[in-house]
């Protein structure tokens, strides 16, 4: 749903080590941090490694793996929420920012448990130097 | 049957227009003001995790600066839509007791913002319905479970709850009936917006031709012939050698379009409180071409209901080349001249929506 919206255009930074973009939730109501399922940052073909992945929204920062237990922290659908990896780029130039995002639907239980969904979106941008 | 025409109301969920919210160009306040100004209530529905930042927890400044936008644009706050989030946990369901304290957190919230009927989900059932007839009797507020294809009128479900709402005999519980569990036809937006996938016009025309199938056959009546329906257009977009598109056809397939036929609704109609005037599209010819409005309002009109029918646009989903307020302005005109044609008309002037909607509430289902 509205995957095309997934990659904030224009919001990818680093530091030269780690490397960030800006994400929009693919649903059309806010869902707590604990229906995040998984996610994957890729630049030019490089995937962050994802031990490496931070996820911060309203003002938190969460290891990706931290995130199923937060039932109380939530993605608000007018809300960016950033994602963080170690990924090592050069400032400036075009970048090719894959990101797939994976989220429970809490209302939604079926014979396989309960439902989950699978949005990616692709978007080419350039690298600014984050401070 | 009731001997008086009904006159239902006329109104929309915010939800038609989640891509104008979501997307940044309106906020609460603007997509209210807008919808206001563009006539297109009075009846004014809205999702609470959708709209309100931090929901169902919500501060004073919030209720009273909702209160006071509704009472300036002279809208009529008709269903707040909650969740029944019973898999929010990774590690487990919730626990009744769990559920039944998250949705009093979000009636109590309706009851706040103003709204009289909490929209309710299928993942409550007739216990935990009963569970929540006292809270719903503590705010005032009525319940009102919606059923939203691939359940339908007459699923084991649906009437597993009308027993028991009758059983129990409260006007304060009830069902929201959406529209999309009796759809005519496959939507030909969604068959547009596929085409411009590249779907090739075999997949298409095999995709349609299933969906008729089922109609033929009639509605799923078990979670396994809704399962095995859910496949079998998995395997067809396969088949076709465009397995990318298989689960979204699914989910359309079943979930969207429900092909249940319009009379099934007379099983639960006295316990009807709300209805969702769910729809894909208004075509060149100012009507709905796979949405039988003209049919289910006179259904409405006959039946003697005189509630709030929210008109949702859901064709958003794939449709990005219509404007979604001019799709819900085209429903709401072919909602009028179905009620006039059926001898009625729907409730356009907000104190009249004002003083039937509490009447409809407040009836007992014979």
């Amino acid at each position: 749903m509205i995957s095309d919206r997934l990659i904030e255009q224009d919001t990818l930074t680093t530091d030269g080590t780690r490397s960030s973009v800006e994400v929009r939730i693919p649903w059309y109501r806010a869902l707590p941090a604990s229906c995040i399922a998984g996610v994957e940052f890729t630049v030019d073909g490089v995937t962050a490694p994802p031990e490496s992945l931070t996820w911060t929204m309203n003002g938190r920062t969460f290891g990706i793996g931290e995130l199923a237990e937060h039932t109380e922290e939530w993605w608000f659908p007018a809300d960016s929420a950033v994602v963080t990896g170690a990924l090592a780029l050069a400032p400036g130039g075009e970048h090719t920012v894959r990101v797939g995002l994976r989220l429970y639907i809490p209302y939604i239980v079926t014979a396989h448990g309960v439902l989950r969904i699978e949005e990616h979106d692709t978007k080419t941008m350039e690298a600014q130097v984050r401070r | 049957m009731s001997a008086a025409l009904g006159t239902p109301i006329q109104g929309v969920t915010l939800y038609s227009f989640t891509r104008a919210f979501h997307g940044r160009r309106y906020d609460l306040e603007g997509l209210v003001r807008e919808v206001a100004a563009r006539g297109l209530g009075p009846g004014l529905e809205i999702i609470g995790f959708s709209s309100f930042r931090g929901f169902p927890h919500l501060d004073e400044a919030t209720i009273d600066g909702f209160r006071a936008l509704v009472a300036e644009t002279g809208l009529v706050p008709t269903s707040l839509a909650v969740n029944t989030d019973v898999g929010i946990r990774r590690d487990r369901l919730m626990t009744d007791e769990e559920l039944v304290e998250y949705m009093r957190r979000q009636i109590e919230a309706a009851a706040r913002l103003g709204f009289p009927i909490a929209r309710v989900q299928i993942g409550l059932t007739p216990d935990t319905m009963e569970r929540l007839l006292p809270v719903a009797e503590r705010y005032g507020v009525t319940l009102a479970l919606e059923v939203h294809a691939h359940q339908h009128a007459q699923a084991p479900a649906i009437l597993r709850l009308r027993d028991r709402y009758d059983k129990l005999g409260s006007p304060l519980l009830g069902f929201t009936a959406d529209w999309g569990a009796t759809v005519s036809g496959f939507a030909p937006s969604l068959l547009e917006a596929y085409r411009r996938r590249g779907a090739p016009p075999g997949l298409l025309s095999a995709v349609v031709e299933l969906w008729e199938e089922y109609r033929r056959q009639g509605p799923p009546y078990s979670e396994a012939e809704h399962g095995g329906r859910f496949s079998a257009f998995i395997e067809l977009a396969a088949r076709h050698g465009r397995p990318d598109l298989g689960v979204d056809m699914a989910v359309n397939g079943t979930g969207l379009f429900g092909p249940a036929p319009v009379a099934g609704w007379h099983e639960i109609q006295p316990w009807v409180r709300h209805v969702h005037g769910k729809f894909f599209g208004i075509d060149g010819t100012g009507e709905e071409p796979s949405v039988p409005v003209r049919e289910l309002i006179a259904l409405l009109v006959g039946a003697g209901y005189s509630g709030a029918v929210s008109s949702e646009y859901e064709g958003w989903h794939w449709n990005s080349w219509d404007d979604a307020f001019d799709m819900v302005a085209g429903e709401q005109a072919v909602q009028r001249s179905a009620a006039e044609r059926a001898g009625s008309r729907m409730i356009t002037d907000p104190r009249q929506a004002r003083d039937l909607l509490p009447a409809h509430l407040a009836r007992t289902p014979a």
